[in-house]
């Protein structure tokens, strides 16, 4: 039987309130994120600077940036980047959540205090690190203490990124730490109990309850680090303005340069390119989760 | 009850919707008077407070809306600002920046507005040649030169004096000098005690390569810093660092200017600007009577990179005639005084620069009067290329010396690698 008018307005009238309420929020998100989105692929095709005529180039925003040698660097920077804090960050969380994680004294207060990094602006982070690890600073001090040679860290090529990352693990590894602690709590202690019974040592715990327990939360981890370490900027424009001689400049760094001359055209193109590194990247870890 | 619910919702939305769009709304406060804004990135010791003042007090109908901006954000915000027509009506900008801003059409022709006069007089005529030309872009004054910008040698003289030596005046002297003004007081092989401050950057070594006889592009516009002159130019600057009691200042550091340096006595010796007079008073002025300024020692020439601040108007300026009386006011040689009384640099025209005032003693530096030493070097200063790669041939630059200065590279290695990205650039 065909839905009379009187049905219709009745189902309409019931989803009317949550369409108005959820309208004000549908109108920001479609003029701060969707308008700006597309706007941005657009110019992407374009020669455009913000002022004067918008020339369509197609893809020769793209092309020209992928030959360029700065972008080049810039991704197997941030390559770099990613791979060590993806590693030592996830791995100095684990191994934290796992020690708070037993009866130890003080352990609401060591919690607190791994975590107070996190509470800090990366920039704030990134200038106190920056006077550490500067010739005559804190680190060089304590290297030379122990009988280890003073090192410019921030102004060596060979280990300014290194640097970068380590100011950047220190800040976030907290969070990962918080995460981990929360998802070890939800591991049953009967099936730790039974692995007990059946002979099961501490490594092999780890390795056959422990760890298969975590896979959820390692995959969150993983996927919001990565994103996270792909976007990499505030740490670089604070510590090392991208260089020196380009050893630290990011894809973002790269790109937010790009912006600042005006460059419309070629930031958006490069911007894109990121994005879909992030989703490709993404859904690889998503793939291999959801194999094992 | 469900219609309730429904105009409840309604209101809300509404209300939401209406605080969110006029959070959007832009403000019509600068079209409604004649406010004139005006960007300012000198800082707390701006001249352009006391010199506002005195033009609002002399045009009453004029108000300035002041606005103080960080010297290393200024540029992006500047262009940014600019570009979605929310930009000042007048502002300061380093003249190194002009190629950038004038090349993407954020500069109105300053010769359009004012008719080509200044104070009475044609603009060409109260500039040195250096200076105007400068201020041209494409055929278009785009910005009028408020300070200028001339490296001289600054050397802290108490310490020349004690060590027996004398002001260097050659590269060769130079090196010498350094290398017997530095000490390295904890042994390990790097000068750290009365230092000549090294920057890997363009400016300085700009300077070096026009000292040498080069020049950064050609007559035709093809790059030409990767000649001899360019090469034997970075290897002097090396040579500084090695053999020369030179100190690599760089961005780890923090302070480009040295202060934090001066202030601890790493260096004793650096080559910069005018600027950096009112920067040692502010900052290290307990070391008053012990710096001297000197002519840059050259090789085969003197040179010095040509800068300084410029007052620009915008074309998206809303008050260009008003913007352009209070930046004629500016230029006035009473107002322009008080960049070197204020800000300790250098005015630019002509007329100002002939004032007693800047000829005087100055107890800071034992009593020399300084200011001529860089008003001699303005009149062999050259301004950067004006063309719109320069952004890139400057990261190139800074590349290259970096890399040479943290021995990552030869000079002519790195000096090859800049030149082709720059030749990239330059080729659209």
């Amino acid at each position: 039987m065909a839905e009379t008018r009187l049905g219709r307005w009745r189902r309409t009238r019931r989803y009317l309130p949550g369409a108005v309420l959820l309208a004000p929020a549908l109108v920001v998100m479609t003029l701060m994120f969707f308008v700006p989105m597309i706007t941005s692929l657009i110019y992407s095709f374009g020669d455009y600077s913000g002022i004067g005529p918008f020339t369509w180039v197609g893809l020769d925003n793209y092309t020209e940036i992928l030959v360029d040698p700065r972008f080049q660097q810039a991704w197997a920077n941030t390559a770099v980047f990613a791979v060590i804090t993806m590693t030592v960050g996830p791995l100095l969380g684990l191994v934290t959540a796992l020690m708070l994680n037993n009866r130890i004294p003080g352990r609401t207060f060591f919690r607190a205090v791994f975590f107070v990094p996190v509470t800090a602006s990366l920039v704030v982070v990134s200038t106190l690190w920056k006077p550490l690890l500067n010739e005559r600073g804190l680190l060089n001090d304590v290297l030379q203490l122990i009988g280890l040679e003073r090192h410019d860290w921030l102004s060596d090529p060979s280990t300014a990124l290194v640097a970068v990352s380590a100011a950047s693990i220190w800040q976030g590894f907290g969070f990962e730490t918080v995460v981990f602690l929360a998802a070890l709590q939800t591991i049953p202690a009967d099936l730790m109990e039974s692995a007990r019974m059946d002979g099961a040592g501490p490594w092999q715990r780890f390795l056959a309850v422990t760890l298969p327990s975590l896979r959820p939360t390692l995959l969150f981890v993983f996927v919001v680090g990565m994103i996270g370490a792909f976007q990499a900027f505030d740490q670089v424009y604070v510590m090392t303005g991208g260089g020196p001689v380009g050893s630290t400049t990011t894809v973002v760094f790269y790109l937010v340069e790009r912006f600042r001359s005006l460059d419309l055209g070629h930031a958006s193109a490069a911007a894109y390119l990121l994005v879909a590194v992030l989703v490709v990247i993404s859904a690889i870890q998503f793939r291999i989760a959801r194999t094992r | 009850m469900k219609s309730r619910h429904l105009r409840i919702a309604i209101g809300v939305a509404v209300a939401l919707g209406s605080s969110a769009l006029a959070g959007c709304a832009p403000s019509t406060d600068a079209d409604a008077d004649d406010t004139v804004v005006v960007w300012d990135y000198y800082g707390q010791s701006t001249p352009l407070t006391e010199a506002i003042a005195r033009f609002e007090a002399a045009n009453p109908d004029i108000t300035v809306d002041h606005q103080g901006f960080d010297y290393d954000s200024m540029q992006e915000k500047f262009s940014v600002a600019v570009s979605s027509n929310t930009g000042p009506d007048l502002a300061t900008v380093d003249m190194t920046w002009l190629p950038d801003l004038a090349s993407k059409g954020l500069l109105a022709d300053i010769g359009d507005i004012s008719g080509g006069i200044l104070n009475g007089k044609p603009i060409e005529s109260q500039y040195s040649a250096g200076a105007y030309g400068a201020m041209r872009y494409d055929d278009h004054t785009i910005a009028a030169l408020y300070d200028f910008d001339a490296y001289a040698l600054f050397y802290r003289k108490d310490v020349l004096d004690a060590k027996g030596l004398t002001v260097p005046t050659t590269w060769d002297e130079l090196l010498a000098t350094s290398a017997a003004m530095a000490e390295d007081s904890d042994g390990d092989g790097k000068a750290d005690k009365y230092a000549l401050q090294l920057l890997p950057d363009s400016f300085h070594y700009v300077q070096l390569l026009l000292q040498n006889g080069g020049s950064v592009l050609d007559s035709s516009g093809g790059v030409a810093f990767d000649s001899d002159a360019g090469i034997g130019a970075l290897e002097f600057m090396n040579e500084l660092l090695t053999d020369g009691g030179g100190i690599y200042w760089g961005p780890s550091e923090g302070d480009s200017s040295g202060l934090p340096g001066v202030k601890d006595e790493r260096i004793g010796m650096f080559l910069n600007g005018p600027y950096m007079m009112g920067v040692l008073k502010d900052g290290a002025a307990a070391q008053s009577g012990e710096w001297a300024v000197a002519p840059a020692p050259y090789s085969k020439q003197p040179g010095s990179y040509l800068g300084g601040t410029g007052l620009v108007i915008p074309t998206t300026a809303k008050h260009g005639s008003a913007a352009w009386k209070l930046a004629e006011f500016l230029l006035q040689p009473e107002q322009q005084l008080l960049v070197y009384t204020e800000a300790g640099a250098a005015p630019a025209t002509e007329a100002a620069l002939a004032m007693p005032e800047l000829s005087a003693t100055d107890p800071y530096f034992g009593e020399q009067a300084p200011f001529p030493v860089f008003q001699d070097a303005m009149a062999t200063a050259t301004a950067f290329p004006y063309v719109p790669a320069w952004p890139a041939i400057d990261t190139a630059l800074t590349d290259a010396v970096t890399a040479v200065l943290i021995g990552q590279a030869s000079p002519a290695d790195a000096l090859k690698t800049a030149a082709t990205t720059a030749e990239t650039a330059l080729n659209g």
